[in-house]
């Protein structure tokens, strides 16, 4: 059905292993290439942030968590769109103002069809 | 009842007659009789003695209207503290009252020159003797009062309606107010002359008056032998004033209108403001400190809440996390089969995942309940019907504000049950508050039925029954589980977690429709708790 790749280079960002499993088939089911990372320190030292379409990130986590990674992500690729998940209803008070359209904010559970199309809407970067 | 004792004897320290006074009090009342004693020494010895006044017409109408609604709502103050405290003491004071206001009525009623130049009824003398008989009848319950004091503390605890004690007593002392009004008036040819004319008082006044006066003087003693509280003292200093105030209305000039009788008049309606100014004062001291009191409670209840609202908070955390992860897998998982050529492999893969995140989330659960299970050591043995009660009352500002009628059925002979009482505690107050929001929202009659009954033989049931919007029969069950919530602003934990406590209590917690609408929840508990039951 969607077996044109759109191919996207996908960074991921999650503490919790299940859930950046589960976010990893997901977007490979519909043919992206992701990158899992546990911690938003780890994707940062990998040193791939320029080669990315978009981030997907959970705001909740030990040491760093979204919001920062958001803004050190933002000095380094402001264009870059970003995803953040949030299980904390409460946190979502806390989100910076949306006025710019590459963000996204995904409350747990979440509609992984919402999340593809989300995902599908993002052109394809500077890998494609 | 032993259980209610200290409840009971706290509430006593709030009530105005049993307040003890301050030291600020006893040194105003000691100024008053000071001041007062000071007036009458410079009336009968000094200058003032000498100063001429004018009758001035008006001023008995307006001082019997004064002392006529001072005394009344002193008395119906009294009347309405009785009907809190049940003293019988009270009841005396306030029927005191009670008669010095109605006495007033014939009094006026004869005063020379108000209704009439000889007055409307009754002879010269009637006047003075109702002065009399009102002046030996205030002291005369004082001493029925500080008597019947000792007596409150086996009296107190007497049941029945204080309405009927009220009435009996309002009765009786208009009748004894009858008959004296008869005497004086109908009599008033039979009384020794104690007056020469409409103006003057005669040689015999102070020979009927002082014995009166000696009256109030033994009300004093006998109340100054038990004086105890804040009504006592400024009872002393009332009976201080009627005991200056007779002498005063002779010397040194018995006749109406003298600067001592201005005076006397002066000091009576003194008399008669002082109990209810203090009872006026306490009753607003006292409101503040309820209101303290209440947000106070309430403050401790939103604390209590809110730690509730936190462990729910991070249990639906915990529960999320792997749901997260099986829809997003699930999701994925059919990715893999609805291609053109699936990708059987990946797609097994995720269902794989998907049962490995099912047992976390079950996982999840499972410590949530034993979150529950593991303080055994709170365990104590409960009375259901007191744990309703203190949830009611918790609730009763809410219930109160949404109008919501409480009818609370309990069955008194109930087993003690085992358990957690701010667990048991917790689910009842939840189900209050459910049932709250329920009926929120709706027009009819809201009513709230809390109700206790035995259930299979040792066990007990309750059951909170609203008129709310009730539960359609498909949610009855997924209403129980986490995260499902119909509320905008709930996290959906709330009946999961009574569920999860009644479960570790080894019950049962379920809805089933009420009706005409509404729903009823009930649970059980089992009387020999639940390590007997294998738990």
């Amino acid at each position: 059905m969607h077996d044109c790749p759109p191919g996207l280079n996908i960074a991921l960002v999650d503490d919790d292993q299940r859930v950046l499993e589960s976010l990893k088939n997901l977007l490979e089911s519909a043919d992206h290439a992701v990158r899992p990372f546990a911690s938003a320190a780890a994707l940062l030292a990998s040193g791939c942030l320029p080669q990315i379409d978009c981030l997907i990130s959970d705001i909740g986590m030990p040491g760093m968590d979204g919001f920062e990674l958001l803004r050190a992500v933002q000095t380094v690729r402001p264009e870059l769109p970003i995803i953040l998940i949030t299980g904390h209803l409460d946190l979502l008070d806390q989100v910076p103002p949306v006025g710019m359209s590459q963000y996204r904010l995904f409350k747990k559970p979440f509609d992984g069809e919402e999340l593809l199309a989300a995902v599908g809407k993002i052109d394809g970067g500077p890998g494609t | 009842m032993l259980k209610t004792a200290p409840i009971v004897q706290e509430a006593q320290d709030l009530i105005l007659s049993n307040l003890s006074p301050g030291p600020v009090q006893k040194r105003l009342a000691l100024y008053v009789v000071l001041g007062i004693l000071a007036v009458f020494l410079l009336i009968t010895l000094g200058p003032l003695g000498e100063v001429q006044t004018k009758p001035v017409s008006a001023f008995v109408p307006a001082y019997f209207m004064a002392m006529f609604v001072c005394d009344t709502i002193t008395a119906i103050l009294l009347f309405a503290q009785f009907s809190v405290v049940r003293s019988r003491a009270i009841l005396i004071i306030a029927s005191g009252y009670l008669y010095t206001g109605l006495v007033l009525v014939p009094w006026i009623l004869t005063f020379p020159g108000v209704f009439g130049p000889q007055g409307l009824l009754g002879g010269t003398q009637s006047t003075s003797w109702l002065y009399f008989f009102q002046h030996a009848g205030l002291p005369l319950f004082v001493i029925g009062y500080a008597l019947s004091k000792e007596m409150d503390s086996e009296n107190r605890a007497r049941h029945g309606a204080p309405r009927g004690a009220i009435a009996t007593c309002v009765g009786l002392t208009a009748a004894l107010v009858t008959a004296v009004a008869i005497f004086c008036i109908g009599g008033h040819a039979l009384l020794p002359r104690v007056v020469l004319d409409s103006l003057h008082l005669g040689p015999l006044w102070p020979y009927a008056a002082a014995p009166v006066a000696l009256l109030s003087f033994a009300a004093l003693i006998v109340l100054w032998a038990r004086r105890r509280s804040m009504l006592d003292l400024w009872l002393i200093v009332v009976m201080c004033l009627y005991t200056i105030e007779i002498p005063l209305s002779y010397y040194p000039n018995p006749v109406r209108f003298s600067v001592g009788w201005y005076t006397v008049r002066v000091i009576g309606f003194m008399s008669s403001c002082l109990v209810l100014i203090v009872l006026l004062y306490e009753i607003e001291a006292l409101y503040a400190r309820l209101l303290r009191a209440i947000h106070a409670e309430r403050r401790e209840r939103v604390a209590r809440l809110m730690t509730g609202d936190a462990v729910a908070a991070s249990i639906a955390h915990e529960v999320k996390q792997p749901l997260t992860a099986m829809t997003t897998t699930a999701s994925a998982g059919f990715r893999f089969l609805d291609r053109l050529s699936p990708n059987l492999d990946r797609a097994k893969e995720a269902f794989e995942q998907i049962v490995a995140d099912g047992h976390r989330a079950a996982a999840v659960v499972g410590s949530m309940r034993a979150m529950f299970r593991n303080d055994i050591r709170n365990r104590s043995m409960l009375d259901v019907n007191e744990l309703i009660r203190e949830a009611l009352m918790l609730e009763s500002t809410d219930l109160m504000r949404h109008k919501i009628l409480v009818q609370a059925a309990p069955n008194d002979r109930l087993p003690a049950v085992q358990g957690d009482r701010i667990q048991l505690q917790q689910v009842l107050i939840n189900l209050i508050t459910n049932a709250i929001d329920a009926m929120a929202s709706t027009d009819e009659p809201r009513v709230l039925c809390v109700s206790s009954d035995a259930y299979e033989g040792d066990g007990v049931i309750v059951s909170v029954a609203d008129t709310g919007v009730g539960v359609s029969s498909q949610d009855s069950e997924r209403i129980f589980s986490p995260l499902f919530t119909t509320k905008s602003d709930g996290m959906g934990m709330g009946l999961s977690i009574c569920r999860a406590i009644i479960d570790a209590h080894q019950g049962r917690l379920w809805v089933s429709p009420n009706s005409p609408q509404g729903a009823i929840f009930q649970f059980t508990l089992r009387a020999n708790g639940p390590e007997a039951a294998g738990a």
